[in-house]
């Protein structure tokens, strides 16, 4: 791995440690931090851009009609599992093509868990209701394994699944606050945070000013906040008519604003050549870096992310790394709120 | 896996040949699609129901364009293989989209018209449409093209004479085809009879259960991509 684009340290009081609407707040309540390249900003003599600080429900007087917000619609599973009798849990990350699964373990640590080093090839963990988890063989540095269970994956999840949760989180929820209010099709093994603050209300809003809205479906794996690594395939459909109404939008000046980074991994795997995309269906192992660059998407609405986190390196290449860097030293001192529960940010 | 950042060994993350397959949603084409896909291909596949191309795909491993469209509409020909050429290929085209006319076949002396000409504009025009398209790429490539065909092409099966005679259209344009171009492969294969919708409607309301399914030919399949024989006719 190169080095990181952005390192910060992040105070630990700046950790979103429940749902908004658990500090009193609406869905939509959420704090907007934008940042603006200079191509983007209003002349104002700064090359890096401009750093302003919103409420999320400001969002239809930050884009312009023709914009567009490409949203993935996949909806969370409740895709960890206890292992009984046990201080171990599974997360279920991936369905791969040949119906095995990427799975981690993880240990009780505190009101949470932490990652599980005692796997090896052929372990065999019970699960709940008489099933049986076996490890095949190690996918990545002692943290992902292929795994074969004996029953359906899908319903063993909604009878004994919860939600996958880390450490900053001391309680579990349920399911609905791990669901956005685009989640149609059940598949992603953690949520994709980024949508979370959308209410209804202010979709409609978004709609009657002339925003438009287009559909992928990205299934998203686990990402341990403990473990830096780079992203691993996930499943993905960019359907025709989001094709053509990206390409459409692209052509009459609209921008492409992707509703966080698993939008902007699906639509720049179904680019083809310089700034179109073609409807598209399968997996992506495709990593967004500065030296890559964006060929598709011209925005990108996101959380804030970890220190070192890959994913950072995807918003350096969309906003460039002086004006992510200063967006992230406003947010530390601003107090924005980081994690899948926390504020927002839109990088133009 | 083979270190770090490397895709797992299911053979999803593959880029390289890249195959234009019609027809590709079910039966034989979505047989031979997921044959190529596994095999590393990438595709780009077409379907007139893109809600069915949509699903079978979902399934493929790798990573494939699908366009929802007709092959008898000259737009969405060309957008298949102006997507192909953008995405660096095509070196290989399977002509694999048919329909086989009125279910039952009507015999010649009673054939409508108009449905003929239909059978003729999707199972000979469309696919030698999408060759023309395709044979600047190809030709550069040493790529190749695979017109799916019949015994029904070469055999007087009564009531067969519409898509019978559109097959044999499909066989003699895949000769002179071969003659002209040199630099590309030229295959006209018959996969035999499948248990596939289309053999359905050829045999309405007949157990069709003793067909091999369309997976049983794509060992035979690939195995002829590998192999890369002269051009000329393939039973598969």
């Amino acid at each position: 791995m190169t080095a990181p684009v952005l390192d910060f340290t992040l105070p630990a009081e700046l950790e979103a440690h429940e749902p908004p609407e658990a500090r009193g707040l609406a869905r939509d309540g959420v704090r907007l931090l934008v940042g603006r390249g200079a191509t983007a900003a209003q002349p104002s003599g700064d090359p890096t851009g401009e750093v302003s600080h919103h409420g999320f429900t400001d969002l239809p007087g930050l884009l312009r009609p023709g914009d567009v917000l490409v949203v993935n619609v996949s909806g969370t599973l409740p895709a960890a599992v206890r292992v009984p009798d046990s201080p171990l849990t599974v997360h279920f990350s991936t369905e791969l093509p040949d119906g095995r699964w990427l799975v981690e373990l993880r240990t009780a640590a505190g009101k949470a868990t932490a990652p599980y080093a005692g796997g090896s090839p052929g372990r065999r963990y019970p699960l709940p209701g008489g099933a049986t988890l076996i490890l095949r063989e190690e996918y990545s540095r002692g943290r992902l394994w292929y795994g074969d269970v004996d029953v359906a994956v899908p319903r063993l999840l909604d009878r004994y699944g919860a939600p996958i949760r880390y450490g900053y989180v001391p309680r579990p929820w349920p399911l609905p606050y791990y669901q956005t209010v685009f989640a149609t099709v059940p598949g992603s093994a953690e949520m994709p945070s980024a949508a979370r603050p959308f209410s209804d209300r202010l979709v409609t809003r978004l709609v009657s000013a002339g925003i438009q809205f287009a559909p992928i479906l990205l299934h998203t794996g686990v990402a341990s906040p403990e473990a830096h690594e780079r992203p691993y395939p996930e499943r993905f459909a960019v359907p025709e008519p989001t094709a053509r109404l990206v390409n459409q939008a692209r052509a009459a000046g609209g921008r492409i604003v992707a509703v966080g980074t698993k939008v902007v991994r699906a639509l720049e795997s179904a680019a083809i050549g310089a700034g179109t995309v073609a409807a598209t269906s399968g997996w992506t192992d495709l990593v967004i870096t500065p030296e890559r660059g964006v060929r598709v998407v011209d925005g990108l609405l996101t959380g804030l992310h970890e220190p070192r986190a890959s994913h950072l390196d995807m918003l350096a290449a969309i906003a460039g790394t002086p004006l992510l860097t200063r967006c992230y030293a406003e947010a530390v001192a601003a107090g924005y709120l980081w994690h899948e529960f926390g504020d927002v940010n839109l990088l133009l | 896996m083979s270190g770090p950042g490397r895709a797992p060994s299911v053979g999803f993350m593959d880029h390289g040949r890249i195959a234009v397959i019609t027809g590709a949603s079910r039966g034989l084409g979505l047989a031979l699609a997921t044959g190529l896909a596994q095999d590393g291909w990438q595709l780009i596949i077409d379907a007139r129901d893109g809600d069915a191309l949509a699903a079978a795909a979902w399934n493929l491993p790798g990573r494939h364009v699908l366009l929802p469209g007709d092959v008898t509409d000259p737009a969405h020909r060309a957008a298949l293989i102006e997507t192909a050429t953008r995405a660096g290929g095509p070196d290989l085209l399977v002509n694999n989209a048919g329909i086989l006319g009125p279910s039952p076949q009507p015999n010649l002396a009673g054939y409508p018209l108009p449905a003929l000409r239909e059978v003729y504009e999707v199972n000979v025009f469309g696919p030698l449409a999408l060759s023309q398209l395709a044979l600047p790429a190809l030709r550069s490539r040493g790529g190749a093209i695979v017109n799916v065909t019949s015994d029904a092409a070469v055999e007087p099966y009564p009531g067969w004479g519409g898509y019978g005679s559109a097959k044999a259209a499909v066989e003699q344009a895949s000769q002179v085809l071969a003659a002209e171009e040199p630099a590309v492969r030229v295959w006209w294969v018959d996969p035999g009879d499948l248990r596939t919708r289309m053999h359905q409607e050829a045999f309405p309301g007949e157990d069709i259960s003793d067909r091999p399914l369309p997976e049983t030919v794509v060992p035979a399949f690939l195995k002829l991509l590998a192999d890369r024989p002269e051009s000329g006719r393939v039973r598969l």
